[in-house]
């Protein structure tokens, strides 16, 4: 699979697969574990500043010497010196969510950096190819944390056919399956949040992962679309909450407010009520804490095993 | 120039087009969230030739907005 496959090549890994990067959960052990089990690691700047970002990318250069890369949400307040930072410290990948900027992906071009918009539409991939992107990150509404409209299944094939550079598929993926349906639409890589997160290596809080593993597919419900920043996470006393609020009208920077120390309460705390359990519709796929490397390698067994014995499907 | 722009605002948001005032804002009146502006400056660019990046399509708030941005381009060309 190697040579062939652009995004391996342009990573530099031994497989096309990214792990997604997620504020709060993300974290060096894990990183440098995806990376050294032949995937890409990531980092996640989240609302970090610059500082705070600098020790995790040298915690995980004490880690692995492969290569990892690092999410950044374009609404950082921190977004200048983070990106500032990136440039300095040449990391491999740069993937930005919520938003893009033509400006932000020369700079960081211009360093050496692969560029991944995380996009959610044709338009939005189409506008990262013709400002220079690298490849593209194709999620769908199956995925955790904010999201969009189109699922994955539907999203990556058109995308594939609009645009020249390659697209990696998230949202809904978690093991060989989903990775080879990934291909059959036109990806060429995975990213995958929820599936990680249940590993021995991430550092969340035990009860986020021991719930990510209890909960079943109806439980990564929606939250938040009246304010039109929608949010998949696990349905608890929180998104209630959020409910009543959106159903008096509350505005948008209200709900971001109780939302976004969720996610801190529900990664560092463990609280499952009054936190916000990010998490993909895949989570019921979800059934054991494994190491990351055993999550890579099966994932590649059953790929490999789809696309060698089940190529031509039975019709009749 | 301004029918235009209307015309290709209601069909990106799947509106009528005596729905598409000049001082309607995009997302509080027109109901449109970030992806469809991102399809709407889109289809706007390819239209009128035009080129918007992404700094300025952020600022873009009403229709007016849209249309004395693209009037200003278009007459630079």
């Amino acid at each position: 699979m190697h040579s062939e496959n652009r995004v391996s090549r342009i990573l530099n890994t031994d497989y096309p697969i990214i792990q997604g990067g997620m504020a709060w959960a993300s974290d060096p052990i894990l990183t440098a574990a995806v990376s050294n089990a032949g995937g890409l690691g990531m980092l996640a700047s989240g609302s970090m500043n610059a500082e705070d970002l600098s020790l995790e990318i040298e915690k995980t250069r004490t880690l692995t010497e492969r290569a990892f890369g690092v999410n950044v949400m374009m609404l950082s307040p921190h977004l200048h010196e983070i990106i500032d930072l990136l440039v300095q410290e040449r990391v491999h990948l740069v993937t930005l969510g919520a938003g893009n900027s033509g400006k932000v992906i020369g700079k960081l071009k211009s360093a050496g950096i692969v560029v991944a918009p995380v996009i959610a539409s044709v338009a939005m991939a189409r506008r990262a190819e013709s400002v220079g992107a690298d490849m593209v990150i194709a999620e769908g509404m199956e995925a955790g944390g904010h999201i969009g409209r189109v699922t994955t299944m539907a999203l990556v094939p058109q995308v594939a056919d609009a645009i020249q550079i390659p697209v990696v598929a998230a949202g809904g993926i978690a093991d060989g399956r989903g990775m080879a349906a990934a291909f059959c639409l036109g990806a060429e890589g995975v990213q995958m949040g929820t599936r990680f997160v249940c590993s021995v290596e991430c550092q969340v809080h035990e009860n986020y992962k021991e719930r990510l593993v209890k909960a079943s597919e109806l439980d990564a419900i929606i939250a938040g679309v009246g304010s039109g920043h929608p949010i998949r996470c696990l349905r608890n006393s929180l998104t209630r909450k959020i409910d009543v609020m959106e159903k008096r009208g509350a505005e948008f920077e209200e709900i971001e407010r109780i939302a976004v120390g969720g996610l801190r309460r529900a990664v560092k705390e463990g609280d499952m009520d009054n936190g916000s359990v990010m998490a993909g519709q895949i989570c019921g796929l979800v059934k054991e804490i494994v190491p990351v490397d055993k999550i890579i390698r099966s994932m590649i067994e059953e790929f490999t095993h789809i696309f060698r014995d089940h190529s031509g499907g039975s019709l009749s | 120039m301004e029918e235009k722009v209307k015309e290709i605002i209601a069909e990106q948001l799947g509106l009528e087009l005596e729905e598409i005032k000049l001082d309607s804002r995009f997302v509080e009146d027109l109901g449109a969230d970030s992806l469809d502006l991102v399809d709407l400056v889109m289809k706007l660019e390819d239209e009128f030739e035009v080129s918007i990046d992404d700094e300025k399509a952020s600022n873009l708030r009403t229709v007016k907005d849209a249309l004395n941005f693209i009037e200003k381009l278009s007459r630079a060309v």
